[in-house]
Parts: structure tokens; sequence; C-alpha cells
């Protein structure tokens, strides 16, 4: 039963999502419904997938009983057990806000449950092509959410989202022909042997294999400057999806790019190519300073969190490109805590706009005793986001910044303490306006508030998830050492430590 | 080079069927342009893979007496699966582009720019 | 070391006051009954421990681990006492006041006010008793945070430029301490304090450890408001007074002067500090720190800026006094935590009471003053006569021993012991005036202030360039001190009130020296606090704070061989 648990975790999604799909030919109402018992089961099987991997370790599994490395195998460890629960439990978590805030369709929840299926599929996967092919349908999922407000500018912004994650896909399977021409194999622990025994680290079939894959993912994860889609994705989608896709989408692709670095090209290579190494710190450290830069010039909040990404991504990336165990344990608790503290945030300005209509930082001026608890959430988002201990987004940067000065690279380090301080610059903005500056929007009691048209009301749910999530940024922190724990078995065979 | 390019004609078709679509995607302001660049640059891909699997004097694989050396059937499959996965892609691309002339009335990327900024 | 609840019990105890002092919002007699409760309470449980600490038993509680080798842990030692006592004694003082000075000018936002207080008190003692460096950066970036609200309380533009600068520094501050407490780690193996220094630093690679130490004392300097990082505390005097008495001069500036000596005393340990030669850069940059302030304090006219500037100085006296690493210095750097908290804490009360009585904010507004606001100014001017170090008030003794600790000094003593000196004399200088001027002066009829009014340098008309007339002109306009206007706080311009500072138009009227010039509120704190630091300066010892001084000093084998 266990080892069928990581085929399951994709399957289960996929006859889920069908059955809204179907059902929206008669009523609309099933989608919800079914999405929720489809995910509280996701859930059920992904923290039984994590309890086992962390007890009695990594699980695998060999689709249509094909054995590895000729057919796909699917495995789970500490890094993807964590990875697998995470989506679980956040898009169930984002269901009690879609309930009110929408959209309510059929189509809806199929996609959904849809991405759901494609993330954890990336998640589980063991296989560099199976991972393209989750790759894209993660994609094809996302960019129908993003397209699924009523407004036409989320269309245009999908498209925009469309054609460039494409090619960052198509570029990523250009690699993988590379590899395969280099190894004549697919599956990740077999090309990471081959790799090795071969010892064509800098074999030019390889190099241009790691770029084109690297590259092609850090489209996906929106380092700078190949962040472009990601703003206009996010600040256009309906707050359901935007809350939904900027907590995994990019998280699963820096999951994904982890995954390439350790378990098929393997730390050796970037040991043995400098330059590989060099290229990925380098751009992570741009991407935190410029998302950073891009970040404080914005005046729509959406798109302010939205190039916050970028930059936090960068950190991400650093930590998993600096590649100590220290440092890895480090990206992997921001890589999650991120997903929790934006989610929340994505979820705040929603709630924020449906009851007060402000969307701008100027418009977000004394908000903070109008709409005082998810005020309160979002202050406490932001300044866990920023750094301030205890919360979440501390021990992650603790833990890299620890790893960077083990492996003494001072650069990293510096820009890394900065980050601190470039990410302060944009919240500490925002909170300021939220409590310490005059309204400019005032309320009109006869008039109901903007929004995006798919609801007009706030329900207790939608403010349930985001103190949730302001809760949990916080309380993650006594969870750390449990990752930590469940990690130890898995990376030191990873990092060759 | 000219026997460079009598032994790897393939590889130039890739190459060039890449920079073709890549520049359409890039440069066309034309969204149903971009997303037939973009498919032309997929087209690439798919080639650059065929090409992979092909080996001098190889029979089609199919397992029969004294059939082989047979040619590589992996890039096949893969490919097959890329080429499901690319349709689709233009089918939601178009999709979504009839939803943006619909409201806008143009497919002109520049003008598109003007309409949604405002 | 006992295992207690107490350590964790003393910072939670007004951690859960914050949701309750919330929630009553309504009902602002309950809440602020709530306050004083909490910080009675508080006081109560850190007294408790201090027979205890004194007879050498340490109280610890561990929260549990943070990372590998890191716990979250509270451990009370004589230090951490010292500081955790001041600060909790001191907030029971400050609520009352805080009570007085809030209605008396009905100001908005007093919820957030007093919930905002309660969080700070309970990161300021979590600051106290940390047992780690990360325990200690964990309370220090929450009080950062929770005192935030307070510096922007005032909501104006300028409120608001003086909370960005206040995060921008103290964040600044914070990561500078983030990035030394890494190295630390990296370097010892653990960041746990342990009397005389983490052992393995003394073996550590000597740069990286000098790393380490520069990145921590800048880090906590910027609290401790060293120069070049000041600047942030003269505008942070917006805030209203309380706040500037209570965080800014006792418990927001001391974290930043607590982390240093648990840096200097705790971490790195007097004999590794002499080894790797960062003791004296530190001393300069006191000593330069002490002299210059003094210097600027004498050119303000805004009472709470020269206060602060003031703040500054008497602040590098105590790291001056660590720096020294001799005995005497270290008893005196830090008896002057406590004393320096008393008498400024008084001084900034009482610049608090002029404004609520008077709305006067300048000092040149203040010419006789004294008659208005009688128990006020002779509260004000013990405790200035103690900032100066003259004897039987607080600020001699701690003085006394600095001095004599600098003298001790091998070489270079000398140095330490004029700026001591020097800048004791420029403390009556700017003080001194004030004094005066409210008893012995009346508005009609006072002195010229050439050093607020003159310009630098001496008379305008001598312009050394030789320029034409207009730009002497231009240079007299800019040597003119602008209009006092009305400043609440220092800073909202408040343009309802007809009245704009100094004294009304019939000169002060005469209230007598029996309290009919404030509410019991107000003058209650004022006179306690000045009686807190006449004891501290008669009878130290029984005052207990040398006691625990002397305690902390004995414990460190470093410095008395």
């Amino acid at each position: 039963m266990i080892e069928q648990i990581p085929v399951l975790l994709v399957v289960l999604p996929i006859v889920g999502g069908a059955i809204p799909l179907v059902a929206s030919l008669v009523s609309d109402r099933a989608g919800w419904p079914v999405a929720t018992l489809t995910l509280v089961g996701q859930t059920g099987l992904a923290g039984l997938l994590a309890w086992t991997v962390s007890t009695s370790g990594t699980v695998s599994y060999a689709v249509g009983g094909f054995a590895a490395p000729y057919g796909i195998e699917l495995v789970v460890d500490g890094l993807s057990g964590a990875v697998a629960l995470l989506v679980a439990v956040i898009s169930l978590g984002v269901l009690a806000y879609a309930r009110k805030a929408g959209p309510h369709s059929g189509p809806f929840y199929g996609l959904y449950l849809l991405l759901v299926a494609g993330l954890t599929g990336m998640t589980v996967t063991g296989d560099v092509f199976n991972l393209y092919v989750f790759l894209e349908i993660t994609g094809l999922a996302a960019y129908g959410l993003v397209a699924s407000g009523r407004d036409a500018s989320a269309a245009v912004a999908a498209l925009k989202y469309l054609i460039i994650g494409t090619v960052g896909a198509s570029l990523y399977l250009l690699g993988v022909g590379y590899l395969l021409a280099a190894t004549g194999t697919l599956n990740m622990a077999d090309l990471a042997t081959k790799i090795g025994e071969m010892a064509a680290y800098d074999s030019t079939l390889v190099l241009t294999a790691f770029g084109l894959m690297v590259g092609g993912l850090t489209v996906k994860v929106a380092l700078f400057p190949l962040h472009t889609w990601q703003p206009d994705a996010y600040a256009n989608a309906p707050d359901t999806v935007s809350a939904f896709i900027s907590a995994l989408v990019s998280t699963v692709s820096a999951y994904a790019l982890a995954r390439l670095l350790f378990s098929v090209f393997t730390v050796e290579f970037l040991t043995a190519v400098p330059v590989a190494r060099w290229a990925l710190v380098g751009l992570a450290c741009v991407s935190i300073v410029a998302g950073s830069a891009l970040a404080v010039s914005q005046d729509s909040v959406q798109r302010m969190l939205a190039y916050s990404s970028v930059s936090q991504f960068g950190l991400v990336v650093a930590g998993f490109a600096i590649a100590t165990p220290l440092a890895v344990v480090g990206a992997t608790v921001h890589l999650l805590g991120h997903a929790v503290m934006k989610g929340g945030l994505f979820a705040a300005t929603g709630v924020i706009e449906r009851k007060t209509g402000a969307t701008t930082v100027n418009g977000y001026a004394g908000m903070g005793s109008r709409v005082p608890v998810s005020a309160f959430a979002f202050a406490v988002l932001s300044l866990a986001m920023v750094g301030v201990p205890p919360a979440v987004g501390f021990v992650g940067k603790w833990y890299i910044v620890l790893g960077a000065v083990n492996a003494e690279n001072w650069a990293v380090v510096a820009v890394l303490l900065a980050s601190t301080l470039l990410t302060l610059a944009y919240f500490a903005r925002l909170v300021e306006r939220l409590y310490f500056a005059e309204a400019t929007i005032h309320s009109k009691p006869d008039e109901a508030p903007v929004t995006d048209g798919s609801g007009q009301a706030v329900s207790f749910g939608m403010i349930a998830v985001v103190v949730i999530a302001a809760a949990l940024a916080v309380a993650l922190t006594a969870a750390v050492p449990e990752l930590q724990a469940m990690l130890e078995d898995t990376l030191p065979p990873l990092l060759n430590q | 080079m000219f026997e460079l390019l009598n032994s790897h004609y393939n590889y130039f078709a890739v190459m060039l069927l890449l920079g073709i679509g890549l520049y359409m995607l890039i440069e066309s302001r034309n969204l149903v342009k971009k997303v037939i660049g973009m498919n032309i640059f997929q087209t690439g891909i798919f080639l650059f893979f065929i090409t992979l699997a092909f080996r001098t004097g190889g029979n089609p694989p199919i397992i029969k007496e004294g059939g082989g050396p047979y040619v590589s059937p992996l890039p096949h499959v893969l490919i097959l699966t890329a080429i499901v996965v690319g349709v689709s892609l233009t089918a939601v691309a178009l999709a979504l582009i009839i939803r943006i002339y619909t409201e806008y009335g143009t497919l002109d990327e520049d003008k598109l720019k003007q309409l949604y900024y405002d | 070391m006992t295992e207690s609840l107490r350590p964790i019990l003393a910072i939670l105890v007004s951690t859960v006051a914050i949701p309750v002092i919330l929630s009553l919002k309504r009902r602002p007699n309950v809440r602020e009954g709530v306050t004083l409760t909490v910080a009675f309470a508080k006081f109560a449980i850190i007294a408790s421990m201090v027979p205890g600490v004194l007879s050498g038993t340490q109280y610890e509680f561990v929260l549990g681990q943070f990372a590998t080798g890191i716990e979250l842990a509270f451990n009370v030692d004589p230090l951490g006492l010292l500081f955790g006592l001041l600060a909790s004694l001191l907030w029971i003082v400050t609520s009352f006041y805080s009570i007085g000075y809030m209605r008396g000018l009905d100001e908005h936002a007093q919820t957030r006010y007093f919930a905002s207080f309660a969080a700070s008190l309970a990161s300021a003692v979590g600051v106290a008793f940390a047992s780690n460096l990360l325990t200690l950066f964990v309370c220090y970036e929450l009080l950062t945070v929770s005192t935030y609200p307070l510096v922007t309380h005032d909501e104006t533009d300028e409120a608001r430029a003086a909370g960005r600068k206040y995060l921008a520094y103290t964040f600044g501050g914070g990561v500078a301490v983030l990035g030394g407490t890494v190295l630390v780690f990296v370097l010892a193996g653990t960041t746990a304090f342990t009397p005389d220094g983490i052992e393995a630093l003394a073996t550590a690679d000597p740069t990286l450890a000098r790393a380490a130490f520069a990145l921590l004392a800048a880090g906590f300097g910027v609290k401790a408001a060293l120069m070049p990082m000041h600047s942030w505390l003269p505008d942070a005097m917006v805030a209203p007074t309380p706040v500037s008495g209570l965080l800014h001069a006792v418990a927001v500036v001391k974290s930043g002067v607590f982390g240093i000596a648990r840096v200097v005393l705790d971490v790195y340990g007097p004999v590794t500090m002499k080894e790797l030669g960062v003791a004296l850069p530190l001393a300069a940059i006191a000593a330069f720190t002490l002299l210059t302030a003094s210097i600027i304090a004498l050119r303000q006219d805004n009472l709470k800026r020269r206060l602060a500037y003031s703040t500054i100085s008497q602040l590098s006296y105590i790291v001056l006094g660590l720096a020294l690493l001799k005995e005497n210095a270290l008893t005196g750097g830090l008896l002057h935590i406590p004393a320096h908290a008393f008498m400024k804490l008084t001084l900034f009360f009482c610049a608090g009471a002029i404004h609520v009585e008077t709305h006067t904010d300048d000092i040149s507004d203040m010419a006789g003053i004294g008659k208005r606001m009688p128990l006020t100014m002779a509260a004000f001017a013990v405790a200035a006569a103690g900032m100066a170090g003259i004897p039987l008030v607080a600020g001699f003794v701690s003085k006394w021993y600095l001095v004599i600790g600098a003298l001790n000094l091998e070489s270079g003593g000398l140095v330490f012991a004029a700026a001591l000196l020097v800048s004791g004399v420029l403390n009556i200088a700017y003080f001194w005036p004030i004094v005066y001027q409210a008893y012995f002066e009346s508005p009609e009829g006072h002195d010229e202030k050439p050093l607020i009014e003159g310009p630098f340098g001496g008379r305008s008309e001598l312009r050394a360039d030789g320029g034409d007339s207009d730009e002497t002109h231009a240079a007299s306009d800019e040597g003119e001190v602008p209009e006092p206007e009305h400043v609440d706080h220092l800073g909202k311009h408040d343009e309802e009130h007809e009245h704009h500072g100094g004294p009304p138009a019939g000169g002060w009227d005469d209230r007598g020296w029996r309290g009919g010039e404030s509410t019991w509120f107000m003058l209650g704190p004022i006179l306690t606090a000045a009686t807190l630091s006449l004891l501290l300066g008669t009878v130290p010892y029984t005052a207990v704070f040398l006691r625990i001084v002397d305690t902390i000093v004995s414990n460190l084998p470093g410095v008395m061989a």
C-alpha cells in the first residue's frame, strides 16, 4: 500500500478533477465539495507518505511495473515528501478561501485539481522527461486558472505567461535531449551514476544540458531577468488563483531545480564546474537585489508582492546553489515558509480589496483600523517575510547564511544579509501606510466596494485562511527541527557528505 | 564545411527552426504569429529528438527475426508525448487569443499594451 | 543553574497582557489597570530572583531547540538581572507617568500605545535574560518591531520619517548582529554566553574573530547610539515623552549597550579582547562619541533633542567603561546603566511635564519657568547635577569608578580620564543654564544664549572669505534661529492652539511648591525617579544595583587578574 501512495497522489486529483468538469454540465455546485473531498484525501495520503518517509526512508514506485531505469520511477525522499505535503495542505487551505471568493464554476475546480496533480507529479517523479510532462501539465492548468478571471486583462496576462512559460519548458526539454544524447537514460538516479562514471562534467553535452535545463526552470521559478510573466499573472488572476499559484507554482519549480542539481547533476558537478555554480549563485544574487528594487518601485500591492517573490526565490536558489547541507536545509525551510507567507499575503490583499477597494500602496493608507484582522495578519506576514525572528522567514535565512559562511562565500553572505534590509524597504512602506497614515479611500456606506466581480462579500473562511497563514508563519519555526530530521536522512547521500 | 552540412543537415535544420521560432516569438507583434513561432520552436526540438534516435542502417523498432539493428524507439515515444503537450498548449493559447480579440478587438501586441494599461 | 519558570514568566506576563489591553479599547480605566498590574507583577517576578542571583544561583529556562546546536533559552545571571530589574522597575514608574501624560494631552490611539509598550517591555526583558547570542538577537529584533509603533505614534510626516529612519538604522544594526552571530557560531560552534568568553573564540582565526566582533559591536552600537550611528535617536524624540523616557533612554538604547556588554564580557571575554586588540578602537569610538555628543548638545534649543544628545554621550560612558576592561571601569560602566536610567528618566519626565502643562519645548522659552513648575524643575536640577557627576547623586558613583578605572590603565588612561572629566564639565555647561534661567530669570529679562543663537565661529559679519554684502546678508539669515513654534513632542505642528509655547502673556503664574503645577500622575513618577537617583548616589549598596554589579565583576576572573 505504502509504495503506491506516490502514484495515488497524482492519480487522485486527476480523477477528482474530472468529476466537477463532467458535473458542470448539470450544475456548478458540485465543484467545491468534490474538490474538498479529494484534497482532504490527498492531504491524508501526503501526510502518511511524509510520515513513512521520515520513519523508514525513501519510498519508490515503478509506474506500470517497468523497472527503473527503463520505466518511469516515482521517488519520494524527505525533500519531496515535505514538498508534496506542502502542496496538499496549501491547496486544501486555499479551497477554504475559494468557497466564497470564487470563481464558482465546475471547470475552475477541474483545473484547480489538475494543477494539484501537476505539482504533485513534479514533486514525486524520478524521471527527467516525466518531470517535463508534469511541468507542462502544471503550466497548462496555471494558464487556464490565471485566465479564469472575468476581466479580459487576465487573458492577456495568461497568454504572456503561456508563451514565456512554454519557452522555458521547451528549453528544459531541449536540455533533456542533450542529456539523453550524452547518457542514453532519463532516470534521475541512473543519470547521476552515468554522468559520474563518464566523469564528463565539463563535456560540452553535459554543460549545455545543464545550461538549458536550469535556464528553462529558472523561467518557471521566475528569477530575474526571466520573471517578466509573473507580475502580470499574479496581479490579474482572481485572488484565489493568485494566492494559490504564488504559493505553489514557483515553489515546486524551485524544488525541481534543486532536484536537478542534487539528483541529476550532483554536487560533484558543481564542484568540478565552478562556473556553473557561480552562474547560478550570481543569478540568484542579482535576482535578490533586482527583485527588491523593482518591488519598491511598484504602486500596486499585488505586483509588489510578485516582485518580492522574484527576490525571495533568489534567496532559495542561492541556498540550493551553495549546496552545503545547512544551506540546503535553509533553502528548503525558506521554500516552504515562503509558500505559506506569500500565499497568505495574496489572500490578505484579496480580503482587503473586497472590503475596502484598496489595491495600491497609497490606497492601503489608514486601512489598519478598517480591516483590523486582515491588516494585522498582513503586517505579521510582512514582518515574517522580512525575516524578523522568530518567524519562519528568519529561520530559513539563518541556515542559508550559516551555509554560505561555512562555504566562505563572503559576497553571498553580504547579499543575503542585505536582503533583509531590501525586503524591509518595500514591506515597511506598506505597514507604515496601513497603520500610520490618513486614509485616502473613504468608505461609502451605500456603495458596495469594488471587487473583481466574482464575489462581493468576505466570508469567515477567507479571513480564517489569512489568519492561519499568519499564525503558521510564526508557528512553523517550531516544526523546523522536525523538518531537519526528515532531511537528515535525505541530504547526506544527495550532497555526498 | 560543406561536408559537415552534408552529414549533419538535420542539426542545421534544428538550429534553423529554433532560430526562426524564437525570432517570431519575440519579434512578431501579432499574437497568432507568436503562437505559430512557438510551434515552430517546438518543432525544432522534436526534430532534434528524432535525429538523436537515428542510427545508420537502423530499422524501425519493430522486433522480428533478424530485424536489428534498430533505431532507438525511446525518443519517438517521448516526442509523441511532447506533441500532445504542444497541441494542448496551442489550443489553450488560441482560446486565450479569441478571448482577447473579442474583448479588445485587436491582435496587435503594441495596441493591446496601450489598451491594457489604460 | 536552576531550572525555573521565572525567567519565561517575567517575559510572558506582559506578552499575555497585549491582547487583553487591545481588547479593552473601550474601557481605558480597566486597560490602564491591566498595564499597572502587569508592570507590578513583572517587577515582583524579577525582584524575587534577586536574592538567589546574588548568592550565586542562576535561573534557567529552555524554550526549545531553535536549530542545530542552538537553543532558545533564557538564563538569569547577574548581568541580565541588572538590566531586567532596571527595565521592569522603571516600567512601573513610566506607566503611571504615561497615564498622566497621554490623558493630559488627550492623545489618540492610546490602546495601541499601551499595547506596544507592554510588547516592548516583554522584548526588553527577553534581551536581558537571553542566554545566547541568537536568543538575544531574536528579542533584540522584536524590540525594534514593538517600539516602531511608538516612534511613529504621532502619524505625522515627521513621525513617519523618524519611524522609517528608526527601522532602517535598527534593522541595519540587526543585520550586522546577525552576521556577527553567524560568524561566532561558525567559529566557536556555540553562541552561549560564558563568563569570561567562549573558549573556542580565543583560538579561532583572529581575522574572522575580529570581523565578527566588529559586526556585533557595530550592530549593537546602532541602538547604543555610538557615533556615527546615532542620528536616529534625536529624530526618534518625535515620540511621546514617556517613550523617549523609558525606551529611548532606558530599554532600547540600553539593550544596545547591554548587547555590547554581553559581547565583551560573555562572548569574547576580556582576555580574548586584549589579544585581538579590539578593545582600544571601541574605547576610542566611545570617547569620541561622549565628547562630540556633549558639544552638539550645547547647541540644541529643543529640550528633548538636547536630552537625546546627552543620552548619546552618557551611553558612551558605559561603552567606554566596558571597553577599558579594568575592574573599576567595568563597575563604573555597569553601574552607569541604572544610574543614567534614573537620571535621564527624571529629565525626560520633566520635559514631558513642561510640555503637557505649558506646551513649551524650547529651552529659550523656559526662562522663569521655575515659578510655574517648581517641583519639576527641582527634580530636573537634581538629575542634571547627577549627569554632571556631582556627589550625592547616582552619576557621581559610577563616574568615580570610571575615572579610577581609566587611570588604572597602563597607557593612555589619562586621555580617557580627561575625556570623562571634560564631558562632565560640558554636562554642566548644557544643563546649568536651563536650571539657572528657570529659577533666577524671568521671561522678560534673561541673558542671551550665544551658543544657541549665535552662528558657529562667532559673529556673522566677520566672514573669512570676505564675501560681498549679499552673501553677508545671506549668512546672517542662516545664523538666525527660526521662530520658535509650537511642536508636539518635537514634531506635530499644532495649529489649533492659540498659545504657541513659551510663557503666557502675563508671565508664568506662580503655582507654589505643593504640586499645583501638574497632576500627581506626572509629579509622582518624576519625584520617584529623582529619589531613586539620589538613593543610588547615597546608598548604592542598599539600593541593590551596586551589589549586582559587584557580583558581575567578581564573576570575571579575566578582569580581576
